[in-house]
């Protein structure tokens, strides 16, 4: 046999052993944990949720010396942790490890969905959990922008303030007088409050969840990116409930899949009649022509 | 049990995944009176805590739910179940399936996890009589083999309890 032949069998051996192997290890955290994964195994994402239901996608990436040298890993967290990691190390040491690390950050996220769920925040359309940032609206012509130490949460938060001249000065006097009275045990917003004296905004009820652009069945506003959806990859809400009462938006993707799904739906051409989900009024949606 | 084990079912599509996670966060701002969804990190299976509404039969009486997520959740039902030993009901059999009509023909998209556990529970508290349907003994017999309740084709006896 000649040397080229034998070395890709070697070669071949070798991969197998490895998929084995990460086979057996992705068993060992369950399969339903794993979200992702590349076509050669090297790179897998796997979901975890922490204590209060939020979810965590944790990003690993083997390269050609695994398991002799650790993985690489990402994850939307403020800081990462030391990988401690030994020649018997498995996937779900990783795994625990990224657990652990997610239970010493329940306080931050506890503190920064409070002050989301409280405080009147800009741009909250895609908070990271990474972030340990936020940009409050003070009054018309001020913002600050508060930064957590992700490590010691309830701490007093470096304060930057933004806007015009005369109104900066007299919150920046403010912080300064009184940031001595931060406590630690006291509500975050109660607690800024205090030490700014000033009546704080609560959330926009508008930019909460607004029924008219989130879609009714999905619940989101636009549809994931996905080849499978074609054109409407991507897309927001395109059909709306023509009863004013009602008025619900729906992708018309969703609209029709689920009007198709029923047998009390008619089919005419391409346009499904059926009744909306939420106020059963007739409802009509054009079918999409998918790939 | 009367599902699948987690594993081997097909895993949550995108936009099942996504509506979920909405419900999820939802519930625990805002979770219906008398439930309590035990925290694991299975959003496909959710575990939920049920307690008898004071003042009926089932006061002071605590059952859990099983709750099944198929892929293209909420284009079809969820699988709802009670786990053994269920509530004695008329439209509940001892194995834990529950005839109404929302969890089969009648689901909607609009409907949600809260929704359906409040029709249950309400189901409970409007019982007048603690036992089971007529037909219990050859219902269960015909669920052997761990059958889906999905599966069953239901009649939907009445809908004063």
């Amino acid at each position: 046999m000649d040397c080229a032949e034998q070395k890709r069998c070697q070669k071949l051996a070798k991969s197998s052993s490895f998929y084995r192997r990460i086979y057996s290890e992705v068993e060992e955290i369950g399969w339903e944990h794993l979200v992702r994964f590349g076509e050669d195994l090297r790179l897998l994402s796997f979901r975890i949720m922490d204590k209060k239901g939020r979810v965590h996608i944790l990003r690993i990436t083997l390269d050609g010396t695994y398991p002799n040298h650790p993985p690489s890993i990402a994850a939307d967290v403020p800081y990462l942790f030391n990988l401690k990691w030994s020649i018997n190390s498995r996937l779900k040491d990783v795994i625990q490890q990224f657990q652990k690390h997610l239970e010493k950050l329940q306080d931050f996220w506890n503190l920064m969905d409070d002050i989301d769920h409280s405080l009147l925040v800009s741009d909250l359309r895609y908070p990271q959990r990474a972030l340990s940032h936020r940009q409050l609206n003070i009054s018309n012509e001020c913002n600050i922008i508060l930064s957590i130490d992700a490590n010691d949460p309830t701490s007093l938060p470096d304060c930057r303030f933004l806007g015009s001249d005369s109104g900066v000065e007299r919150l920046r006097a403010m912080w300064r007088k009184n940031c001595k009275r931060w406590m630690r045990d006291k509500p975050f917003s109660e607690n800024l409050a205090h030490v700014l004296d000033i009546q704080l905004h609560g959330p926009s009820s508008i930019e909460k969840s607004d029924p008219q652009t989130e879609c009714g069945i999905c619940y989101a506003q636009y549809l994931p990116i996905d080849d499978e959806l074609g054109a409407k990859s991507g897309s927001g809400t395109d059909c709306t409930c023509e009863n004013f009462s009602c008025s619900r938006a729906f992708h018309s993707v969703c609209l029709g899949d689920w009007l198709r799904s029923i047998t009390t739906t008619r089919q005419s051409f391409d346009v499904l009649f059926g009744n909306c989900p939420y106020c059963s009024d007739p409802i009509a949606v054009k079918m999409n022509t998918r790939k | 049990m009367t599902s699948p084990s987690a594993s081997s079912r097909k895993a949550l599509s995108k936009i099942a995944c996504n509506r979920l996670q909405k419900e999820l966060m939802e519930w625990q701002v805002n979770p219906p009176a008398g439930f309590k969804h035990k925290v694991t990190d299975n959003l496909q299976r959710w575990i939920i805590e049920v307690n008898g509404a004071p003042g009926t039969l089932y006061a002071n009486e605590m059952y859990q739910l099983q709750v099944d997520f198929p892929e293209h959740y909420p284009m079809e039902a969820p699988q709802v179940v009670f786990i053994p030993p269920a509530p004695l009901h008329p439209h509940i059999y001892s194995n834990g399936h529950i005839c109404l009509d929302i969890l089969y023909d009648s689901w909607s998209p609009a409907m949600t996890v809260s929704s359906v556990c409040i029709s249950i529970l309400s189901m409970l508290s409007s019982s007048t009589v603690k036992q089971r349907p007529v037909d219990n003994d050859r219902y269960v017999k015909n669920c052997k083999n761990g059958r889906s309740p999905k599966e069953t084709r239901w009649w939907f006896h009445d809908d004063k309890v």
